[in-house]
């Protein structure tokens, strides 16, 4: 219980005494850092504590249940916590030696781990919602670092349709509210299936779309590309290594604990919305010319594979959702850290996340692409489907990286818009690759 | 802008701080808490700015620049009242003295942790409400200049 207390004042506290002091100063930095260790630290406890007994459950302010609020760390959102601290402070470590520019980053960084902390550990909806809101804005007010044109745009796409998002969230709660009468988790899936069919199905649908937004699978993807290319490199890793784990989560935690019917239903959708997503997402991924681009479309085609894990359900489906899930998300953070690096260890460690992506046995993408495998043997087609994508993952994380790190044609890192725009075109002309796709990727 | 608006809206701080006092403490037994408190005086304090504009408001009560670290000390003290019970083995949001055990009186007022925790939601709420409306009003001067 205290490392559960911990994990969550701990980062919430520091967060607000460092959102007061002057972020740029290394030291501040550095407090920033050893607060999201502290962070990891009390979680790594925590899931000690979790994994080889039964969850921890804290109800406050010793309320008989469903009175009080309830924290609840089980096996799943230890997880995701941990994954999520050890993204942030990877991504914070990487700005604090480049140099933070805005006095708010560090204070921000260790508030939204208090946000992301908290959305993991809670058994409560309404408490999901107010650590989910908690951790947005933070991420909403990160999209602005850097403070270019560039950043401000790409915030405001983000903000904009992720306020939306969580529009539809905040109306599924309700109506969850509305059929089940309790708000808290155990509850709601003990209720569930004396609710009417519709009335579930249009929850699971709110649930889907709203997380969908998160995560940017295929249909909802439309803001991701903006943003991920617009942030600053630890921004992006933040946002992609970070905060898209609460849309995985989400889908897990509902569609597979809350609603877990109404997952059956929609099976075959999501199967399909999931394949749909590896195959935009790869095609795309390898006609962008610049790092974060592609990266930036990976994304979605490596949530597909997810999506896809979910549909398949079942411990087989689930696991390996949670492991691609995992992997994905160390990817992001490491390539988007590195993609803009220059120099022989970045190239290789480079390499090392484009292997992982592409699912090559040293790395550790190959475990979540074998997961993936063995959740799906039964099907042909879908087999098929993970191979095309590996291939085109295969293809587009070594172009990026034969460009960038092999040929050396793009040296140091590019901060501004105008020297960007007139880079892509000069590389253009030199490369056989590109003539055909440089109009298309600007 | 009437003279009676100019005399009226200043000397309203007053009474609104004692309307939130009451406002948290018959919380206990009555509707009532720290966050309607809070905006209570945020909305004098928001008159206050319409009548004599930001610059004069703020020099005439000075703690109106320090709004922020108000709202910081507010929530730091949420955060402290709700999760000290963690140091001594309870759930967060424990509060002291449990119900049936003697209550600290100070005439008619009885002092529980339950009041500290919204006597920092007041300052939270207050503080963010006072740090926008000042955004506000400086970006309606800096227009106007």
């Amino acid at each position: 219980m205290t490392a559960l207390s911990l994990s969550l004042v701990v980062p919430w506290a520091a967060g607000l005494v460092l959102a007061l002091l002057d972020g740029r100063r290394r030291l501040v930095g550095w407090v920033a850092v050893c607060v999201l260790g502290a962070n990891l630290g009390a979680l790594v406890v925590l899931a000690a504590a979790v994994l080889p007994d039964d969850p921890v459950v804290v109800t406050t302010g010793n309320w008989p249940a469903g009175v009080g609020i309830t924290l609840r760390a089980d096996a799943l959102g230890v997880l995701f916590a941990l994954l999520s601290s050890l993204a942030l402070l990877s991504a914070t470590v990487f700005e604090v030696l480049e140099g933070v520019r805005e006095r708010t980053f560090p204070g921000l960084v260790v508030l939204l781990a208090a946000g992301l902390t908290g959305v993991f550990v809670t058994g409560d909806l309404f408490n999901f919602y107010v650590f989910f809101e908690l951790a947005m804005t933070a991420g909403y007010v990160l999209a602005t670092y850097g403070g270019g044109r560039r950043e401000l745009g790409a915030a405001l796409v983000f903000t904009t349709v992720n306020l939306l998002g969580t529009f539809i969230f905040l109306l599924s709660v309700a109506g969850v509210y509305h059929v089940t009468g309790t708000l808290e988790m155990s509850g709601i899936a003990a209720r569930m299936d004396e609710v009417d069919a519709n009335a579930a199905v249009l929850l699971a649908a709110g649930f889907f779309v709203a997380f969908s937004v998160k995560l940017g699978l295929f249909p909802f993807h439309f803001w991701l590309p903006t943003v991920y290319t617009g942030a600053r490199p630890a921004v992006a890793a933040i946002l992609s290594g970070g905060l898209a784990n609460i849309g995985a989560y989400g889908l897990l935690r509902f569609g597979g604990e809350l609603l877990p019917g109404e997952l059956d239903l929609a099976a075959g959708a999501l199967i399909v919305i999931g394949s749909a997503s590896i195959l935009y997402g790869g095609v795309l991924a390898v006609s962008r010319r610049t790092a974060s681009e592609m990266l930036a479309y990976s994304a979605i085609g490596q949530v597909g594979y997810v999506l896809v894990a979910i549909g398949v359900g079942g411990p087989v489906g689930f696991a390996a959702a949670i492991l691609y899930t995992v992997v994905n998300a160390l990817n992001k953070t490491l390539l988007f850290l590195t993609a803009q690096m220059r120099g022989a260890l970045a190239g290789a460690t480079f390499a090392l996340g484009a292997l992982s992506v592409a699912g090559v046995p040293p790395a550790a993408g190959f475990v979540g692409k074998l997961e993936l495998f063995r959740a799906t043997a039964g099907s042909p087609a879908l087999v098929a489907l993970f191979v095309l994508g590996s291939a085109l993952s295969f293809v587009y994380a070594f172009q990026t990286y034969q460009y960038d790190f092999w040929r050396g044609e793009r040296r140091g890192r590019r901060s501004s818009a105008p020297s960007r725009a007139s880079s892509p075109r000069s590389r253009s002309s030199s490369s056989r690759w590109a003539c055909g796709r440089s109009r298309c990727s600007r | 802008m009437s003279v009676i608006l100019e005399v009226v809206c200043p000397r309203l701080l007053g009474p609104a701080a004692m309307v939130a006092a009451a406002i948290i403490v018959k919380g206990y037994s009555d509707v009532g808490d720290g966050f309607s408190a809070g905006v209570v005086v945020a909305l004098a304090v928001a008159l206050r700015y319409v009548t004599l504009g930001a610059e004069r408001a703020e020099r005439s009560l000075p703690v109106l620049r320090h709004a922020p670290v108000l709202a910081v000390a507010g929530l730091l003290l949420v955060l402290a009242i709700g999760f000290f019970p963690v140091a001594f083995g309870e759930p967060p949001l424990t509060h002291f003295p449990r119900a049936g055990e003697p209550v600290v009186e100070i005439g008619a007022l009885e002092l529980t942790t339950a009041v500290a925790l919204d006597v920092g939601i007041f300052l939270l709420v207050a503080g963010a409400l006072v740090e926008t409306i000042h955004q506000i009003a400086r970006l309606v001067e800096e227009r106007r200049a």
